[in-house]
């Protein structure tokens, strides 16, 4: 469905397209500003104050810089393409930021955890917009998956890291049972609207079903790569 | 942009890691530690290498890091900054630029380094913000923190009672 839409290539072209067209396009950087900027406020930059040694602690502060960057970029565009900018903002919006996001944050286990799973997640709704028709937001989301992709990492890094020793590592697997089952959510509703819509424009290309659970088989691998397990997740959250 | 921030982006960022330090670097480091309530008898320690600086950032720093936090913490009761500001990402991005270029003069390709490096200056450049637009003076440890990131070193923090610096 990707080819279906013609590519637009400038925000001036972006003006020219169908009212369907802009909303949805609007929809997405909406969302997109929204939460990297609320991850940014109550995930990464809290977790400084958490993290165990200096190497860690500025570390997660790059990071923090890293997802405020993605949120002014995604709020740039926003702008460009004539979205007002209180729309844009978590504290000036009714649009409330995502489920996960209420998750607590109380320790660097689930901080790691955070990184490990649920960037993992952005990783793959970055992926889906490798290739939507509007180049600007298709090119956005080209430059910040380098850094998505560290995010991940950095996750798995400082995993690897409390595996060393067996209380830590216990406390990483309790946090990882808590952190996993607010992640699919992530993705959205099974059969949603949008989404369809999204597809048949050429903005996104799976379905949310689909990400989902591509995101659970990923999320699996990578929960094997570091030793651990995944908690079953009841039937309403994957479908 | 205001005026501590404009001057930030013309600094001299990592370019003097493991060089000799100065008589006046040397005074920087006394005086931080000072107006940090922290014993500054002893010699600090001069770290030569990427591998050296990465090794004692993963070590206990005792009382140190939370004396910068009690400060800091002070200072956002008077001022506030705004980290999503696109002045600030902007030198931020810089930061991690100049971070990345000093690893590569020395051969380093750890992408970790790296951006903790560029991390440490993000904090010493918020620091160094927050203490000018709360008004504090020039001896604030803070505002001596920043000279010596200014001048292209990375305060590694202070292990086993001595300030460590790259």
């Amino acid at each position: 469905m990707a080819d279906a839409h013609p590519q637009v290539k400038t925000t001036q072209d972006f003006a020219q397209q169908s009212p369907e067209y802009r909303t949805s396009i609007e929809k997405l950087v909406v969302s997109h500003a929204i939460n990297e900027l609320q991850g940014a406020r109550v995930f990464d930059e809290p977790a400084v104050a958490l993290a165990p040694h200096p190497y860690a602690k500025w570390l997660t502060c790059r990071v923090a810089m890293e997802e405020y960057g993605h949120h002014c970029k995604f709020f740039d565009l926003g702008r460009q393409i004539g979205i007002d900018e209180d729309r844009m903002l978590p504290e000036k919006t009714s649009k409330k930021p995502l489920n996960m996001f209420d998750f607590p944050l109380t320790t660097w286990e689930e901080f790691v955890a955070i990184k490990a799973f649920g960037d993992l997640a952005e990783i793959l709704q970055v992926e889906d917009l490798l290739h939507c028709s509007f180049l600007p937001l298709r090119n956005l989301a080209r430059s910040t998956m380098p850094e998505e992709k560290f995010h991940h990492d950095f996750g798995m890094q400082f995993g690897r890291e409390l595996l060393k020793d067996p209380e830590s590592k216990a406390r990483f697997q309790a946090a990882v049972n808590r952190v996993f089952p607010v992640v699919p959510a992530f993705f959205g509703a099974s059969r949603s609207k949008n989404n369809a819509l999204f597809r048949e424009l050429g903005i996104k290309l799976r379905t949310n079903e689909e990400m989902r659970a591509d995101y659970v088989a990923r999320a699996q691998a990578a929960a094997a790569d570091l030793g651990l397990t995944l908690p079953e997740l009841p039937p309403e959250l994957l479908h | 942009m205001g005026q501590p921030m404009r001057d930030a982006l013309g600094e001299a960022w990592f370019s003097t890691l493991g060089e000799p330090l100065g008589a006046g670097e040397r005074a920087d480091i006394a005086a931080y530690l000072q107006g940090l309530g922290l014993d500054a008898s002893a010699a600090p320690r001069l770290a030569t290498s990427w591998e050296e600086a990465g090794i004692l950032l993963r070590g206990a720093t005792g009382s140190w890091w939370e004396s910068e936090e009690a400060e800091r913490r002070r200072l956002e009761a008077a001022v506030h900054l705004d980290p999503a500001d696109p002045d600030w990402i902007r030198l931020n991005d810089l930061l991690h630029g100049a971070a990345a270029v000093a690893a590569a003069r020395c051969g380093n390709s750890d992408p970790g380094m790296t951006r903790v490096a560029a991390g440490a200056a993000s904090y010493a450049a918020y620091h160094h913000e927050l203490a000018v637009l709360a008004g504090c003076d020039e001896a604030h440890p803070f505002i001596r923190k920043y000279s010596l990131y200014a001048g292209g070193r990375w305060l590694l923090g202070v292990y086993d009672g001595r300030l460590a610096i790259f």
